[in-house]
């Protein structure tokens, strides 16, 4: 228990003892989190924009004139089991016939003498899908019913929206990761300053019978500190940037950002933790080797 | 016990020791006499496995540097006590922190540590200056540091090299002195000088090497 205090308590000091290098490390883990941060919440909020126009994507299915509508009622039951639909909405004969009304302010019956308007069902596809949708399963399952007639939807808009989405989605991904990555060895890069700075301590440490996991451990806790308040400023700035930024948008267009400033400090915390060790460990495990 | 059966290891630039062949034993008062480059340090440096033999080897108690695991080579070096001619130690730390760290590496508690570098502090006669910085301290007061970090953690063996390299005659003399101390408490000195007036008539074991070999012993 002392042993582990006294190397918590050195990579405390150390912070101090290497004011300049600490800077370093606190600034790029800032800058990498808060560039990190600000891309998971461009992310997130791009998912509510798929997520409302999935919303919007509409499968119109018009049934043959024939078909009764107790066996309508037991195909859209059907639809309803199909893989990727959300809900269905059956409007019948009579329901399109007060849509006409309602549309144009005529009723058909006195333009046409009957209704000549066909049952038909909307069918509404899931929302939430993080990767790409593909709606033409679910429109050629329909279309294989013996009862459909006829069925619309937005194919090439639906196709074009997935497509940049999934774009969006991959090369967001890949600039995270990159900027982990980068930001690994800038950390490892930053601390092997301070281990040359402390040659000396850890050669003593060397010669007085240190092991390697206790030469590496105040280098690493130090480089989890760096992470911590690195992850406290990108946090705080991250915070004000959007509480600020939401506030200019919603009196602009009523949207809001939507986060959570709980689950982003979460976040970016962790992440810190795990940069800041794997940058620390791989910079004094190539001194050491 | 250390001993070196036909150790020797030669630098990639010439140089080094060949063919040593030395027994010390458990309390015995060494010391490896000759000229600067002779082999001294590379001689002690293979007794903490800092260079293991090329050819031969090195037994220090259980530790045969012919079967040591690197990750073992720790457990050796808390059994031996070093002292420098350049001290090592620490600038960043006051005396108590700088002879604190060997307990620290062997897991003692903190009560033991405070109780163990007040007593060695005060056998090598620094009591009072415990908060001060090794750049306070006079030469003869750091290398005194280094003695009472190489005992505070009661090692087998106390191997010291060149220790008074940077000391006047006097002071030199007094450190002599302390090592015979720590030596007749039970632990082993060996102790490398290229001044064989420092160390003559002292009655101790003289081991000469010149040019990397064991003239006599």
């Amino acid at each position: 228990m002392d042993k582990m205090m006294f190397l918590f308590s050195e990579g405390l000091k150390n912070l101090w003892r290497h004011k300049l290098t600490a800077f370093t490390a606190i600034f790029s883990t800032f800058l990498t989190l808060a560039v990190a941060g600000s891309l998971m919440i461009v992310g997130q909020n791009t998912n509510k924009v798929i997520e409302y126009l999935r919303g919007k994507y509409k499968i119109e299915v018009f049934f043959k004139e024939s078909v009764p509508d107790k066996q309508i009622n037991a195909v859209v039951k059907e639809f309803n089991k199909i893989n990727g639909v959300r809900s269905t909405t059956i409007i019948s004969k009579s329901d399109a016939e007060k849509i006409f009304k309602s549309q144009f302010g005529e009723n058909i019956l006195d333009i046409v003498g009957y209704n000549p308007l066909p049952a038909s069902c909307v069918v509404n596809v899931v929302k939430f899908q993080s990767d790409k949708m593909n709606i033409l399963p679910i429109v050629e399952r329909i279309k294989s019913y013996p009862e459909v007639d006829e069925v619309l939807y937005q194919g090439r808009l639906i196709y074009r929206i997935e497509t940049y989405y999934q774009k969006f989605v991959q090369i967001m991904t890949a600039l995270l990761i990159l900027i982990l990555v980068i930001s690994v060895f800038i950390i490892s890069n930053t601390v092997r300053l301070t281990i040359f700075a402390k040659k000396e301590l850890i050669q003593a440490l060397q010669l007085i019978g240190a092991t390697r996991s206790f030469v590496k451990a105040p280098f690493v806790i130090e480089g989890v500190f760096h992470g911590l308040i690195g992850a406290m400023l990108a946090s705080a700035i991250l915070i004000i940037g959007l509480e600020i930024g939401s506030d200019i948008l919603y009196s602009v267009s009523k949207i809001t950002i939507q986060y959570s400033p709980l689950v982003l400090i979460g976040i970016l915390t962790s992440l810190s933790v795990v940069i800041s060790i794997l940058g620390s460990s791989r910079a004094i495990s190539r001194f050491l080797k | 016990m250390i001993r070196l059966d036909n150790a020797s290891y030669n630098y990639p630039k010439g140089s080094g020791v060949s063919n040593i062949n030395l027994t010390i034993g458990n309390d015995e008062f060494a010391f490896i006499i000759g000229p600067t480059g002779s082999g001294k340090t590379t001689l002690l440096r293979m007794i903490y496995m800092d260079l293991l033999p090329q050819v031969g080897k090195v037994v220090v108690d259980e530790f045969d540097s012919k079967k040591i695991k690197p990750r073992k080579i720790p457990f050796l070096r808390r059994k031996i006590g070093m002292v420098f001619q350049e001290y090592h130690l620490l600038d960043d730390r006051n005396l108590f922190d700088n002879i604190a760290l060997s307990l620290h590496v062997i897991g003692c508690s903190k009560d033991e540590i405070v109780d163990r570098v007040t007593e060695s502090i005060e056998e090598v006669g620094l009591n009072g200056k415990e908060d001060r910085y090794p750049e306070e301290l006079s030469g003869g007061e750091q290398q005194r540091a280094c003695i009472a970090r190489a005992f505070v953690k009661n090692p087998d063996i106390i191997l010291a090299d060149e220790p008074t390299g940077n000391l006047d005659p006097v002071t030199s003399f007094e450190l002599i002195k302390l090592l015979e101390e720590v030596n007749r408490e039970g632990t082993a000195v060996i102790m490398a000088s290229h001044d064989y007036n420092l160390i003559k008539g002292r009655g101790h074991r003289i081991v000469e090497i010149q040019e990397g070999s064991v003239r006599q012993s």
